[in-house]
């Protein structure tokens, strides 16, 4: 049976936060539902996945948290990327480029 | 920016535990609250929405963990539990902890007092400005040595005619007559230049420096400079010296200034307490030209030019003496000029210091192998204990990393542990000898400390040891074997293991053999010593010294005042005989060589001449002494002053240049002066140390040669001390004022010499028999480990039969194997490696077959106990139990 289930690429999460980060601050919440809009809704993001994947990339040092009042005035943690995370974002946009069209070569191929 | 907000996360994390918890929650929580509004919005009821978003989040509690993992597990939290975890599992296992420490304590506390004594020695910059730049003259020719010594009028020459230097002072040593407080006493002192403190950049802590002011005329600047010590301890750190008068040599002298705490002067083994003008050194002359200088040598001191080097400044003071010798038309062809630091007497002393140390150093950094290899070996048992537990961590999915981590973090520890125990022995070791010293070395004031650099090397040391012993062991407990570990089977990795420990047992074996035959070669190379015939009879012999010249006597008042102590000093009853001498045997550095010229064979320069020591001596010498005479006469009081110039050589002398002849009535003189004629013949004796072999020697009488520094030397039954005593009253009878030094009975004084060799043995000795302990516990362990693992195989042997002494001899045939080895290792690196002793072995041979034997045997005996244990408990082996066990 074919799926049609978008299963992300392992690490592939990590570029698609920074990539909605790239834009302004956004709490988790919105951080997944940025990367469902930008994806047209095709990318639906685990919490399971999500928060560990935010903790690592505040680790690596590419995100800052800071704490803030959301849209509807509740308490959140908005994360920011840093300038380290912006560099690290061209990078991995770069390889992602350079991979993409690679495995699209490849299923061209007849 | 980054780096500072990543370690700020990371102590937020690991110090605020609960807050970041907190924090994890509240996010989730809002999260929930989120998709709750989101579902509302959608149609849903609260309940409804609720549940769904609940639903959607899945498990809080697990992703809380993995948040936490991530967030907290942060290099800090790890190795506080790592340490927490590492501290309870060391202290479930006192015994083999405390062992451990002991060992390493030992092992690093040897290491860093012996690193401190290089620290003082050879590291630690002098406290004086750009220390870099100052360098020490050393005169000689080449082959022959180089001397850090010129005349004063020859400094002066060089000092105005160098482009290299930007500056050259001259000092001389000053032993000096001390009156304060109604104490004489006898003080290092040190003449200098007025140049001598600008020069080195050293200010007056106290008052003012010595000036080229202070230095112009001869005996015409009574001042002086006391060292911060000095001023502490003789003057009560009287805060008004400054312009007090003091007594010295029966002159009053100002105090201009004190010197900084930390400035001891530039040399290591000289450390002045007191500073004069150069031109109130008696003596001195101020003409110019190189031939005058010999009689009043100086040392000079000198620092290059901004931008000089050390090569550039070499070859332009070697230019300059050549110029100096074409100006003087000197002789002396083929002189050279080297330069070296300061500190340890130019040339002179380097290379003997450096090859001590090195040995020192040599001889610790095996210690501590050696202990590092026990602890390999203890940590390898440990491990092999543990493997089920490290296995079960590692199956419960610890990465290899992890768990290799926990244990070299346990094994730090450990070593962290001893280099605290280490530095605290440290700590005592160079008390102790800061206490010694002075006894040692009369004038020398070695300032051990326990600095910074010390600090560091035993940090270092203690964290590569740590990793060293840690390493090997955690590598092969965490090989992941784990099905027959979980399984509790004997693996082959067991067998890798036993492989390994064979090699660190027989390495043991030969280093603590090594250590083991140095201390038995000193030991024997002592007591050899103690049958040396010195060639004078130390016992019911006491000695004083004392140098009216520091009270300012001239040369008539110095010769009565030595006749009347002989005097006084031979009416004292039960006294056997007294005599005087200038330089007693086996004092070290005291007596000068002088440049033979025989009669009929003169060299053509001073320098070709053959050097030979000499004393002059009182009448009595020889009796006092009982040194025989084999040849000729004794002297009497008709070699006096007016009479033709006498000598009495000894036996060596006479060999040396009359091989087969006698040498009475034959004439030789030293560099210039009056033919002296041969009266008699002595016997050998040893002059400056008791290895030496024999050496020509020359008496000359102290009437003909006048010196200012004598020794008295008595011979009288009864107490020594109480003869010495009274010796001392006798001639405060004659002087009240006259220092006395080194009053000690001659037994003593031959103690002196034997001093480092009896260190050294000390040291090897102890040394040697805590390598002989860490080898026994080496092989015990091995010889343990081996038993249990064969414990299966032995009983199949036993069950088809064997006795108990084939068992006993299969495992005593496998210790015996390892020992074997080892021995012969280490009794080739010993044969390769005890010549470095030669100069502590007093004659006897470095391969010294006895102490070969002897040590050997003692180790291979330990070795057989350390065996035997293990063999006796192979013997007890239940084939029944055994065959049951897997």
């Amino acid at each position: 049976m074919p799926t049609r289930d978008t299963k992300l690429l392992q690490g592939t999460l990590d570029m698609l936060i920074l990539k909605a980060l790239s834009i302004a601050p956004l709490h988790g919440y919105g951080i997944g539902q940025r990367i469902m809009q930008m994806s047209q809704d095709v990318l639906r993001v685990e919490e399971g996945s999500l928060y560990p994947a935010l903790y690592r990339v505040e680790r690596q040092g590419w995100i800052a948290a800071e704490w803030g009042v959301s849209e509807n005035n509740l308490r959140a943690k908005f994360y920011k990327l840093t300038r380290a995370g912006r560099k690290q974002l061209e990078i991995e946009e770069e390889n992602w480029e350079r991979l993409a069209g690679a495995v699209f070569k490849v299923m061209q191929t007849t | 920016m980054f780096g500072l907000r990543l370690i700020y996360t990371r102590l937020y994390g690991l110090l605020r535990k609960e807050r970041v918890e907190q924090e994890m929650e509240e996010e989730m929580r809002f999260h929930l609250q989120m998709r709750t509004l989101e579902n509302i919005e959608h149609g849903m009821k609260l309940e409804e929405a609720e549940l769904e978003a609940r639903r959607r989040f899945g498990n809080v509690g697990r992703i809380k963990d993995l948040g936490r993992d991530i967030k907290g597990g942060g290099f800090l939290e790890t190795l506080l539990q790592d340490l927490r975890y590492g501290l309870r599992t060391l202290m479930k296992k006192p015994g083999f902890t405390l062992v451990a420490v002991l060992t390493l304590g030992l092992g690093i506390g040897a290491n860093t007092a012996i690193f401190s004594l290089v620290n003082t020695v050879l590291l630690r910059p002098l406290p004086i400005a750009q220390p870099e730049q100052v360098v020490t003259l050393n005169f000689g020719t080449p082959g022959r040595g180089v001397f850090p010594l010129i005349g004063y009028p020859e400094y002066k020459d060089y000092r105005d005619h160098n482009q290299a230097l930007a500056g050259l002072a001259a000092m001389g040593m000053a032993p000096v007559g001390l009156s304060n407080n109604g104490i004489n006493e006898r003080i290092w002192g040190l003449h200098v230049t007025g140049n001598y403190f600008s020069l080195l950049g050293v200010g007056a802590a106290l008052g003012r420096v010595i000036t080229p002011e202070d230095d112009l005329t001869p005996g015409a600047h009574p001042v002086v400079m006391l060292s911060y010590r000095c001023w502490q301890q003789r003057f009560g750190a009287d805060p008004q010296i400054i312009g007090r008068s003091v007594l010295i040599g029966g002159r009053n002298y100002a105090v201009i200034g004190v010197t900084p705490p930390e400035f001891r002067g530039t040399e290591l083994a000289y450390t002045p307490e007191m500073w004069f003008p150069m031109m109130m050194k008696p003596g001195l002359e101020v003409g110019s030209g190189p031939l005058k200088g010999r009689t009043s040598p100086v040392s000079t001191i000198g620092r290059l030019k901004e931008g000089v080097t050390w090569a550039q400044a070499e070859s332009a003071l070697n230019l300059t003496r050549a110029q100096l010798a074409r100006e003087y038309s000197q002789t002396d062809k083929g002189q050279i000029i080297v330069l070296t630091q300061p500190g340890l007497f130019g040339a002179a002393m380097r290379g003997t210091v450096l090859k001590f140390t090195a040995v020192a150093m040599g001889v610790v950094v095996l210690v501590l192998l050696l202990a590092c290899t026990n602890l390999v070996n203890m940590l390898l048992a440990r491990a092999s204990e543990r493997h089920r537990e490290i296995a079960i961590r590692l199956a419960i999915g610890a990465g290899r990393s992890r768990v290799l981590r926990q244990l070299l973090t346990e094994s730090v520890l450990l070593a962290l542990l001893g280099s605290a125990l280490g530095l605290g022995l440290a700590y005592g070791a160079v008390e102790l000898a800061r206490f010694r010293m002075p006894v040692i070395f009369g004038f020398t004031q070695i300032e051990l400390q326990l600095d910074w650099r010390v600090m560091v090397f035993t940090l270092v040391l203690s964290l590569l040891t740590g990793i060293l012993f840690g390493l090997l062991p955690g590598l092969q407990a965490t090989r992941p074997d784990l099905i027959p570990a979980l399984k509790n089977e004997s693996t082959l990795g067991g067998y890798r293991r036993s492989r390994l420990r064979n090699v660190l047992v027989v390495a043991q074996m030969s280093l603590s053999l090594v250590l083991l035959l140095c201390a038995g070669l000193v030991l024997r190379g002592l007591q050899s010593a103690q049958q040396i015939d010195p060639g004078f009879n130390p016992s019911q012999a006491v000695e004083v010294s004392f140098d009216p010249g520091v009270q300012q006597y001239d040369r008539e008042r110095s010769h009565e005042l030595q006749r009347q102590v002989l005097e006084r000093v031979r009416s004292l009853p039960g006294l056997q005989a007294a005599a005087l001498t200038a330089h007693p045997p086996l004092t070290s550095g005291e007596a000068g060589g002088k440049a033979v010229f025989i009669q009929g064979d003169e060299p053509k320069t001073a320098t070709q001449a053959p050097i030979t020591l000499t004393t002059s001596i009182s009448l009595d010498y020889f009796r006092t002494m009982e040194t025989r005479l084999l040849e000729g006469r004794d002297f009497t009081s008709q070699d006096d002053a007016q009479s033709p110039p006498v000598a009495i050589v000894n036996e060596a002398f006479a060999r040396r240049f009359w091989p087969g002849e006698t040498p009475i009535g034959k004439r030789f003189n030293f560099t210039t002066g009056k033919w002296i004629e041969i009266v008699g013949v002595a016997q050998n004796g040893k002059y400056s140390s008791l290895a030496e072999p024999p050496n020509p020697f020359v008496y000359l009488p102290l009437a003909q040669n006048y010196e200012s520094k004598v020794t008295l030397i008595a011979r009288g039954a009864g107490n020594p001390h109480l003869l010495t005593a009274t010796i001392r009253k006798e001639i405060h009878g004659l002087d009240e004022n006259l220092p006395l030094y080194d009053a000690r009975t001659m037994l003593e004084h031959m103690d002196l010499p034997l001093a480092p060799a009896r260190a050294a043995a000390t040291a090897l000795g102890g040394f040697g028999v805590l390598a002989l302990l860490l080898a026994a516990v080496g092989v015990f362990g091995v010889m343990s480990h081996a038993v249990t693992q064969r414990t299966r195989e032995i009983g199949v042997r036993i069950a088809l039969g064997a006795g108990s002494k084939e068992i006993f001899r299969l495992i005593v045939g496998q210790g015996a194997l390892l020992v074997g080895i080892g021995v012969g290792i280490g009794l080739v690196g010993a044969g390769l490696g005890t010549r470095l002793l030669a100069s502590l072995l007093f004659g006897m041979s470095a391969l010294d077959p006895l102490t070969f034997v002897g040590v050997t045997g003692l180790l291979a005996a330990t070795a057989f106990l350390a065996c035997y244990l293990p063999a006796r408990r192979a013997t007890k082996v239940d084939p029944m139990v055994a065959l049951r066990q897997e």
